[in-house]
């Protein structure tokens, strides 16, 4: 009885699989890598404005995607700009979250120092000019960082172009797991945490 | 202290490997061109301490390819070096070279002797002042309480062994004075070279070799040489190398670098792998190679570096 009423009516799929198979087509691997990490930002870690870019890369049919979005905490910050922060009294939660990259892998996927380099020659690095909303103390210590950093843009002190490596498995420990890395052009330093 | 030894530095090649066997070249190469390569050398009694190794020092192929290029050293091939030059060694130069080896023994001999003296010399000027204080003391101690047989007799006991030691010292530091000069001095210590240059001649010309070969990680390794970074290789934490801000002595290492051929296929466990260990370690994964650009011909080297540095976002 049981076993023809599961016949009858399969589990619903989910929300992952829905969301998969209500992306735009032409759904390719990628497309489908790019929406499950695209559900992880949204829902585990609350990103927000969250949007896809395809990207063409060499060597390859089908665009890759890039998702960015806006993260409600600071990703990263480089050793000397948490340095800065400090001298200027400025906290991790004082500066508002930016829009941040991600790039979405999946275990298996080809990939390549080509690729990487072409991923990030496609990663603008000109720098959002932020809105300043808060009053007083504080946006004069606001504007004095975004000076800094531009600053520190120019000589890529504080590291260059970055982004965030969200890698996933869909094969054996295909278990919804994505493993965030940040990545950045150059030899920078590592964080002392 | 800062001594230059002449330039090109002789590198051995022997059997695969590249070493150093000057203490001057090594400590020159270190400190001025952040070569730092890994000490080998242990104790013939003693193998089994591989904790503080000493020379010879062995470098990577990357690193005597490096200091080939810069023109600072040279690649000899010690076995044919090493025969010629025996061969070619006259009678005349062996017993020169041996009559020297025993009086640098025989002066090493003397300087210890002497360090020996020196020391003992003072030792004994040591105790003779205590000795003359405590009596000082204890004289005025028995003026003070005459009355006190049993003070008196120990201090009777100080000065009876006092007054032996006394004559000891005399006839001790008599003698010695003479001793050394006579017997021992007569055998001198045994001389270990560390560098066969001399008694064989620095003409290295004929066996001079190429630059060595290396893997295709050499163009990112001499990037980051290049950038001021102290290289050393990565088998501690299972990368290519490991890339310090300044010397070792000093600093900690920022990353672990291994590198990748430009179409190479990277698996992202690598990546994950590299990436996890480096941050618990407090370390960046370098990531990186040579660029290879599709329409400049390949032979001539006109290669950029792509690099990439990989931290964990603890996310």
């Amino acid at each position: 009885m049981t076993v023809s009423n599961a016949a009858e009516s399969p589990p619903a799929p989910s929300s992952v699989s829905t969301l998969i198979s209500s992306t735009p087509t032409p759904a390719t691997p990628y497309s489908a890598t790019a929406a499950q990490v695209l559900h992880s930002l949204q829902h585990q870690h609350l990103w927000t404005s969250l949007e896809t870019h395809p990207l063409t890369i060499p060597n390859s049919e089908s665009p890759i995607y890039l998702i960015s979005g806006i993260p409600p905490h600071r990703v990263y910050t480089h050793p000397d700009e948490q340095l800065f922060m400090l001298e200027k009294g400025l906290r991790d939660e004082d500066i508002p979250p930016e829009r941040v990259f991600a790039l979405p892998l999946a275990q298996g996927q080809s990939w390549s120092l080509r690729r990487m380099a072409a991923v990030f020659d496609s990663l603008s690095d000109e720098d959002v000019e932020p809105e300043i909303s808060e009053e007083g103390e504080k946006a004069q210590k606001l504007t004095e960082y975004y000076e800094g950093r531009k600053v520190a843009r120019a000589t890529k002190e504080w590291g260059g172009k970055r982004m965030l490596l969200a890698m996933i498995d869909k094969g054996m420990g295909g278990d919804g797991t994505v493993v965030y890395y940040v990545i950045q052009e150059g030899a920078v330093k590592p964080r002392q945490n | 202290m800062n001594t230059t030894p002449t330039l090109p530095i002789p590198i051995s090649y022997i059997s695969g490997n590249y070493y150093i066997f000057s203490v001057d070249a090594a400590t020159y190469l270190r400190r001025e061109h952040h070569i730092c390569g890994v000490l080998i050398g242990t104790l013939p009694l003693i193998p089994q301490q591989n904790v503080f190794l000493g020379m010879p020092l062995e470098l990577m192929p990357e690193e005597a390819r490096l200091l080939v290029e810069k023109g600072v050293a040279c690649i000899v091939d010690e076995k044919k070096a090493h025969n010629d030059g025996i061969k070619s060694l006259l009678e005349e130069d062996r017993k020169r070279y041996i009559q020297d080896l025993e009086s640098q023994g025989l002066h090493a001999r003397r300087l210890q002797l002497q360090r020996q003296e020196q020391s003992r010399e003072e030792a004994l000027r040591k105790k003779e002042e205590k000795k003359a204080a405590k009596m000082k003391k204890s004289a005025e101690k028995q003026q003070q309480s005459p009355a006190a047989g049993d003070v008196a007799e120990e201090n009777s006991i100080v000065d009876f062994f006092a007054h032996n030691q006394q004559k000891e010292q005399g006839s001790g530091s008599g003698s010695s004075s003479s001793r050394p000069s006579s017997i021992m001095v007569d055998e001198p210590y045994g001389i270990t070279p560390t560098t066969s240059y001399p008694p064989l001649s620095e003409a290295f010309s004929d066996k001079l070799l190429p630059a060595p070969d290396v893997r295709s990680s050499y163009p990112l390794f001499a990037h980051l040489h290049s950038k001021g970074y102290f290289m050393s290789p990565g088998l501690r934490f299972g990368c290519q190398y490991m890339a310090y801000p300044g010397d070792p002595l000093r600093f900690h290492s920022h990353f672990l670098v291994s590198s990748v051929e430009w179409d190479e296929e990277i698996d992202l466990m690598d990546i994950v792998a590299g990436g996890r260990l480096g941050t618990g370690v407090k370390k960046g994964f370098l990531l990186g190679g040579a660029e290879r650009k599709a329409e400049v011909s390949e032979a001539e080297g006109n290669e950029s570096i792509r690099m990439f540095s990989i931290e964990w976002a603890g996310m």
